[in-house]
């Protein structure tokens, strides 16, 4: 086991204010070249928990131990083991994307640092175009890239991805996720900190759902999609907006944004939805419309939300 | 990993990063340093060679103070602010090693304005400079007292009020501390105040290494430095551990 959390909580009491339970009794496990989804809404918990196993924040109760060593015994140790590519931009200035890069991987790797691996990544990644140009005026996306080679480029046994998506282009993406893929084959665990959670579908073997500090549900992504029982969803497009739709009896939850509507239903009423909705295609009032199994989306969102979410 | 390897690299890439800055600012230094040397005699009619020699053996006391209590809270404050310093806690290698990786790149950007406005001090007045071999010491002990309470108050304080702090610090200095001018000069309590603040006993240290003939510094002032010293990096260090 790489990683293990057993039951961690952590309180944050601010003077004068309420106090807040960020991480209630939470308990995970990593196994190596494992990658871990780790879902949840903003403030749901996720940062604080990533924090204390970089041995960052220090857990109120619970102990987080890295490859069986706990990780509050030697920080440097923990922080040698463990990278992470942080949520927020990482502040390049003058430095080029090979330049910071290339230091990091010296910072980590010291004489095991291996330049090839850069040219590597950079390749991977379509970045030969910006690898010597200054940080500071790259794109959003050439900056977050940047940041998850500089967290890569010596991976360690974990390495936390925050977002690592964010700003990049849908190409590039595809590439990344081939990355991840590969430092995972190689024995590196992964944890994945996400909100965008069709994407992590597709990519994880583990997904935990944190809501409000606490783990609700976790799980390989089947398994966690079939606690929410075996549903169906169904998406369609509105042809205009204003439209307002009412949740049909057969859907058990529907979700809005925008134009598109997710309803979700049990297998058993797929026809009776089916007719429901070629009756609005005729009317004009629906676009189109898909039918699907329910996704890790689906789930995280009736597991973490009221029956009707609408946003 | 060696400790100095850690401290190469990570030198390396503060330094990079802040590259085009610390350039303007150096530049900017120059121009402060040989300011107080010239600017100040506009201001005093028929200066005396004590005087401009108060004022050349003042401006590199204000550059190292300029830099570790002003330009360098700025840059934590916006480090802070936009999470390198969170990503900096997120490194492989001592917090310690950071600090003292910064601390010698705040150093060298203050050696141009130094040399350059003593330079131009000496051959425009010739003040009477007495340079002793104290001076490479001195120096680092003054650079290191105030930025090692720069790095104390800054990671100490919301941005805010270190920017704060900062700008009543750079017009405490120019105007109100005895820098550039005798302490005698000041109302008493002021005095007793830069008995106790670090500023007056960096301007002594400085002055009688560069004018050893003219000046003199007690030993009351080299302990005021070293207190601060340890109190700023002191400080800096446990916020850094902080968890």
């Amino acid at each position: 086991m790489v990683l293990e959390v057993r039951n961690v909580t952590k309180i944050f009491q601010r003077k004068g204010k309420n106090k807040i339970i960020a991480n209630d009794n939470i308990s995970l496990e990593l196994k190596e070249g494992e990658i871990l989804g780790l879902l949840g809404q903003n403030g749901a918990g996720k940062t604080t928990l990533v924090n204390q196993i970089l041995g960052l924040v220090t857990p109120d109760s619970g102990e987080i131990t890295l490859l069986g060593e706990s990780v509050y015994q030697s920080p440097i140790r923990t922080r040698s083991l463990c990278s992470i590519q942080p949520q927020s931009q990482v502040p390049l200035g003058f430095l080029s994307p090979k330049q910071a890069v290339s230091l990091m991987g010296k910072v980590r790797g010291g004489k095991k640092y291996n330049p090839k691996r850069l040219d590597m990544l950079f390749d991977a990644l379509d970045m030969g175009k910006w690898a010597n140009k200054e940080g500071q005026s790259l794109s959003g996306g050439a900056r977050r890239l940047t940041a998850f080679c500089m967290a890569v480029i010596v991976p360690g046994k974990l390495v936390i991805l925050d977002e690592p998506t964010n700003d990049v282009d849908p190409v590039r993406r595809r590439y990344l996720w081939n990355v991840i893929r590969d430092l995972t084959k190689e024995g590196t665990s992964v944890i994945l900190v996400t909100h965008n959670v069709l994407e992590a579908e597709k990519a994880v073997d583990q997904v935990a759902i944190i809501h409000d500090g606490r783990i609700i549900t976790q799980g390989a992504p089947t398994e966690v999609k079939g606690s929410v029982s075996n549903h169906m969803r169904m998406e369609l497009s509105l042809a205009d907006d204003r439209s307002e739709l009412d949740c049909p009896g057969w859907a058990n939850s529907f979700h809005s944004n925008g134009t598109r509507i997710i309803y979700s239903m049990d297998a058993s009423n797929v026809s009776q939805s089916i007719d429901w909705v070629k009756n609005l295609v005729d009317k004009g009032i629906v676009n189109d419309y898909s039918l699907s199994p329910t996704t890790i989306e689906d789930a995280y969102i009736e597991l973490t939300s009221n029956k009707v979410v609408s946003s | 990993m060696s400790l100095w390897s850690h401290y190469k690299y990570v030198f390396q890439l503060q330094f990079l990063r802040n590259a085009g800055f610390l350039i303007f600012m150096a530049l900017i230094q120059i121009l402060i340093s040989v300011g107080i040397v010239i600017g100040f005699t506009y201001l005093i009619p028929a200066p005396d060679t004590k005087t401009i020699l108060f004022l050349a053996t003042g401006a590199p006391t204000i550059i190292l103070i300029i830099t570790g209590l002003v330009i360098l809270p700025q840059q934590v404050g916006t480090a802070k602010s936009d999470g390198y310093m969170e990503f900096m806690r997120t490194w492989p290698v001592k917090r310690s090693v950071i600090l003292g990786a910064e601390t010698f790149m705040w150093i060298i950007i203050t050696v141009p304005g130094i040399v350059v406005a003593s330079l131009v001090a000496h051959f425009m007045f010739s003040p009477g400079y007495d340079i002793s071999w104290t001076v490479v010491p001195a120096l680092l002990m003054i650079a290191l007292t105030s930025i090692g309470v720069g790095y104390g108050f800054s990671y100490l304080l919301s941005p805010t009020a270190s920017l704060g702090i900062s700008q009543v610090i750079i017009f405490g200095a120019l105007m109100f501390s005895p820098v550039n001018f005798p302490m005698d000069r000041l109302p008493e309590w002021l005095q007793t105040l830069h008995e106790i603040l670090p500023i007056y006993s960096m301007a002594e240290v400085m002055r009688a290494s560069l004018a050893t003939t003219t000046f003199d510094a007690t030993l009351g002032n080299y302990i005021n430095l070293l207190i601060w010293c340890v109190i700023g990096y002191g400080g800096a260090i446990i916020i850094l551990n902080r968890k």
